[in-house]
């Protein structure tokens, strides 16, 4: 064949045409080469019918020859090597069908929220169509924060180094003891007077939120103690809010986060900063109420403790406790999340072994 | 505390025929939850839970007034009538000011074959304490558990000379009669006689005039102490006794005489003691003020109109002194509560004995600004549920550790022992961590000890930084590992063994897909998890404070941007380069080349590294996209942009793989 004549760039394309089309795994890769080759525009194939107009009148002949020959050859190719690849899909089809849709996917591994953030968010997911927010505060406190302005004496055994870690030689800081050094700082906050004459608490009209926290005391790592723990508190402050505020609040939330079917009980308790105080007991889970070691047969277990804000706490803030009241919950986490789960061992929650997170964790 | 059901049922006869699991439910209304219950025959003992507020209701007569308060019930008058006060025998000397300001005693010439009664012994069995035959101290434990008033009786031929009660000198020793010698301090509030201490008030007797079976004389003490003296003294000396327990939370002063009474009685009855005399030193505090308890307030605090006749007689039947206002109530706290004192506490007292349960369950409305939940929460949140959703596992750890963790180069380069405890439980625990990757790495290693083939962990967690003359600050921090191997966990997935170099790319994927920064990834220099060289799984670890993780909290979704609907044209281009090409390099050169082309994506899909590929070389597949936003783009432009893309990598050495 005379190819002498052909344009270079098609005798290139000629050239490496059994490669490219050897190169095609799949047919849309056959048509794209097939497009490149023999399509209608812009292909090789057209480009040599316009060298074969444009070429002189003793060369047509040959020319004419030789693009008739290529193109056959082309399409030719072509064709075999589509018919090859046809059978290819009809094969991969048929081991397609031959795939048991139930074997396991190519899905990423599961990882999971740590069970005690699970209960924690859920708390605040409870809580917030109820007009809650989330404060803070933080780990490191001052006396005056955790003890002094919760009404807690001076001679309170918690404020012991026996009870509680204090710092070295950083006067009187220590680990908070409880979540409720944020209550006094958002009081100490919301109490206090803006140049405009109205604190934070008068404009708002009132406060409620949510303090979801780690908390430490000096206890020794055993199957029910850890030296760090969790609370969630919780507090509101308002005009004339009574017990039955607190009740239906606790009620409402205990409900949501255990069941419509939740039997609990609000009985007296005490509290140094809560007048009067309360706390939430439900239906002990293991044993319905029949009496086990896990409610100490009183078919009870304690959930929280509450209780209207004691008017000492609001006056230290600023707050008028004629005009403003508030009440006030504490709930222990890892307490909570053992007696929903019946989970043996506090300590199986900071050991973070993944067969335990897998079972107890989740994505919500 | 402990609870016997039949001396309970003596101080309130309305309690005959209770169940005792009724029993259990009132006391628990009443704020006394009952933690046990144990039988034995006839006798059924409650172990009963006490505030620390209510230190009065540590008995079972003060159990039976709050039942009977309750229960509308009349307690069972006390059996006591006054001994008539005589000429003291010896001084009384009260030289601690308002630490003990009344001291009532007796003394009493015993009989010759006194014995304690058998209700008494059983009774003082069931309160754990068990009879010591010696009916002076039989009889004072007897009271301490009926009444709640701690007593004590001295042998009166082994005291010298007068009573002194009076604050220790430094340096003074006392033998208790636990038999231990007790160095005592000057806050340590004493009862001695002429030659020195003979008791802790309040807290316990001295050995040396202890009532013994040989005592002859019997001088008695009922008196009152201040709580928190006592308080302090027994937790200096860690001597928790029935005594302190009772002192220490606030006795009733008014009860003192009456106990001595109640003490000599007895003894008069079980061993044919006879008075001497009886006498009593000092006086009794002045009862409390009168405070007023509007109705408006209860109602308002109770969430229900309060009854006011019944009010009144729950008050009175707790023995609140009451005077009816125009417009409430004024109340006197009885001289045993001394837990009363604001209108709320007799508020409470009013609410609790309606019972709890008839509190109504309400809703407070939404009267006040609502709050969004802050930026910094709600990005731990996300961020905790996009790593899970990428396959981690969230840590939860104490935040202990040890001074130690500042050799292996923390990264703060703070002062780590001014984060150190005072108290800590032992070393392990006492330093506050200011990293969270020691934690994450310990956790990792347990796992793949374990069995675990792959470990993804992250911790989100406050960590600690100190520096002299600041204050300590706590920084949200986000820290993750990562080790072991990748897929084989199904059938479309091989698995692959990361080897170093791959680990470490998984886990900066892992970082830029939760939105970690550029910037802060380059920086960060501490990605080797340390000591776990020489394992086969590769270790890799990262730590970020959260405020460098950018996060948008506003904008609930992005602000709308045009998107092409003309076909993507899709192009690889396999090269050889070379092992040691810096990928960020060669994506950026031809980047830069292909500048104002409509170029969707430019990524490397695949990797292959072989013997049989030129020494030095490895082959990297780049895929490209591109995609005009106005048309549809054509074969040649697109060869144009292949062939700039080619010529940007052949100048950082790359050439066609052929």
């Amino acid at each position: 064949m005379e190819t002498s004549l052909l344009p270079p760039e098609v005798a290139e394309a000629h050239r490496t045409f059994p490669a490219a089309l050897a190169a095609c795994a799949d047919l849309d890769a056959l048509m794209r080469l097939k497009g490149a080759y023999v399509g209608r525009d812009g292909s090789h194939a057209s480009r040599l019918m316009e060298a074969l107009k444009a070429a002189p009148r003793e060369q047509k002949r040959d020319l004419g020859a030789a693009a008739n020959t290529l193109k056959s050859q082309w399409e030719g190719g072509l064709q075999a090597r589509q018919a090859e690849l046809e059978q290819v899909r009809q094969r991969g089809a048929a081991l397609a069908k031959a795939w048991d849709p139930h074997l396991p996917p190519p899905l990423p591994p599961g990882g999971a929220l740590h069970p005690l953030t699970r209960l924690m968010d859920r708390m605040v997911d409870v809580f917030r169509p109820l007009g809650y927010h989330v404060e803070e505060g933080p780990e490191a406190e001052t006396e005056a924060h955790n003890f002094d302005g919760l009404n807690i004496p001076q001679d309170h055994p918690a404020r012991g180094a026996a009870d509680t870690f204090y710092f070295k030689d950083q006067d009187g800081l220590l680990l908070r003891t409880h979540t409720s050094p944020v209550q006094v700082r958002v009081l100490n906050r919301i109490g206090r007077r803006g140049p405009d004459g109205l604190s934070e608490l008068e404009r708002s009209g009132g406060i409620r939120f949510l303090a979801p926290g780690r908390v430490y005391r000096k206890d020794e790592i055993d199957p029910t103690h850890s030296p760090m723990f969790h609370q969630v508190e919780g507090m509101l402050v308002g005009k004339g809010i009574g017990m039955h505020h607190l009740k239906g609040t606790l009620a409402y939330a205990m409900k949501a986060l255990f069941g419509p079917a939740a039997e609990v009980r609000f009985r007296p308790s005490y509290f140094p900063f809560v007048e009067p105080g309360a706390e939430m007991d439900v239906r002990c889970p293991l044993c319905a109420g029949a009496g086990c070691r896990v409610c100490k047969s009183s078919g009870w277990v304690e959930l929280l403790g509450s209780g209207l804000l004691h008017p000492n706490i609001l006056s230290m803030a600023g707050i008028d406790p004629a005009v403003w009241s508030s009440f006030a919950f504490g709930m222990g986490v890892e307490r909570t999340a053992m007696m929903v789960s019946q989970t043996p061992d506090l300590r199986l929650f900071f050991e973070n072994d993944q067969r335990f997170l897998r079972t107890m964790g989740g994505l919500d | 505390m402990l609870i016997e059901l039949n001396a309970l049922t003596q101080e309130l006869p309305a309690l005959a025929g209770t169940a005792t699991a009724d029993l259990c439910d009132l006391l628990a209304g009443l704020g006394f939850p009952v933690d046990g219950v144990e039988t034995q025959g006839e006798t059924t003992v409650l172990e009963v839970d006490v505030t620390a507020n209510r230190g009065d209701a540590q008995s079972h007569r003060s159990l039976a007034r709050d039942l009977a308060a309750k229960l509308g019930a009349d307690l069972r008058p006390l059996d006591h009538t006054a001994l008539a006060e005589g000429q003291p025998m010896v001084p009384i000397r009260l030289e601690a000011g308002d630490a003990a300001p009344y001291y009532a005693t007796a003394v009493l010439e015993l009989g010759k074959a006194g014995s304690t009664p058998g209700a008494v012994r059983a009774f003082l069995a069931a309160m754990g304490a068990g009879a010591k035959g010696l009916p002076a101290v039989d009889a004072s434990n007897e009271l301490l558990h009926r009444y709640g008033h701690p007593t004590h009786a001295f042998d009166a031929d082994k005291v010298k000379g007068g009573i002194t009660v009076r604050f220790a000198r430094a340096g003074e020793t006392l033998v208790t009669l636990d038999g231990v010698q007790r160095l005592l301090t000057e806050k340590d509030l004493l009862i001695a006689d002429d030659a020195g201490p003979i008791g802790l008030a309040g807290t316990m007797g001295g050995d040396g005039t202890k009532v013994s079976a040989g005592t002859r004389r019997v001088l008695l003490e009922s008196a009152f102490f201040d709580p928190r003296t006592v308080r302090a003294m027994a937790h200096r000396h860690g001597l928790h006794t029935d005594a302190s327990a009772r002192f220490g939370r606030g006795a009733d002063p008014g009860f003192a005489p009456v106990a001595r009474d109640l003490l000599a009685q007895r003894l008069q009855a079980w061993s044919g003691a006879r008075l001497q005399s009886a006498w009593a030193a000092g006086s009794l505090p002045p009862a409390g003020p009168w405070v007023a308890l509007p109705w408006t307030m209860l109602d308002r605090v109770a969430g229900y109109p309060i009854d006011h006749g019944a009010a009144s007689d729950h008050l009175r039947r707790l023995g609140c002194g009451l005077r009816e206002t125009a417009d409430g109530l004024s109340l006197q706290s009885p001289s045993w509560r001394h837990d009363l004192a604001l209108p709320d506490d007799f508020a409470e007292e009013v609410i609790r004995l309606n019972g709890y349960e008839r509190i109504p369950s309400v809703l407070p409305p939404l009267d006040c600004s609502p709050v969004a939940l802050a930026p910094d929460y709600l990005k731990r949140r996300k961020l905790a549920l996009r790593l899970a959703n990428l396959g981690f596992f969230q840590t939860v750890t104490l935040g202990f550790t040890d001074l130690l963790e500042d050799k292996e180069g923390h990264g703060i380069g703070d002062h780590p022992e001014l984060r150190t405890l005072k108290n800590p439980l032992g070393e392990d625990y006492s330093v506050m961590r200011g990293t969270l990757l020691r934690d994450l790495a310990r956790i990792a290693r347990l796992n793949l000890e374990r069995g675990a083939r792959e470990v993804r962990f992250f911790e989100i967690a406050p960590v600690f930084e100190a520096h002299p003359g600041r204050p300590m600050t706590e920084t949200w921090t986000l820290g993750l590992v990562w080790g072991g191997e990748l897929g084989g966990e199904d059938p479309l997935s091989p698995v692959r063994h990361m080897g170093e170099p791959e680990g470490q790319s998984f886990l900066i994927g892992v970082l830029k897909a939760i939105g970690v920064p550029e910037a802060a990834i380059r920086a960060f220099k501490r990605w080797r998890v340390s000591g776990w060289e020489g394992k086969d799984q590769g270790g890799w670890q990262f730590e970020i404070p959260l405020a460098d993780i950018p996060f948008e909290a506003e904008r609930i979704i992005p602000q709308f941007a045009p998107f092409s609907r003309f076909p993507v044209v899709e192009r690889d281009l396999s090269l050889l380069v070379a092992l040691g090409q810096p990928y960020d390099d060669l994506r950026g050169a031809v980047a830069a080349a292909l500048a104002g082309v409509p170029l969707a994506e430019l990524k490397c899909v695949d990797v292959f590294r072989h013997k049989n590929l030129p020494p030095g070389r490895q082959a990297w597949l780049l895929r490209l996209r591109f995609q005009a936003p106005d048309r549809t783009l054509t074969g040649e432009e697109v060869d144009g942009w292949m062939a700039r893309a080619l010529t940007a990598a052949e100048s950082l050495g790359a050439r066609l793989r052929g």
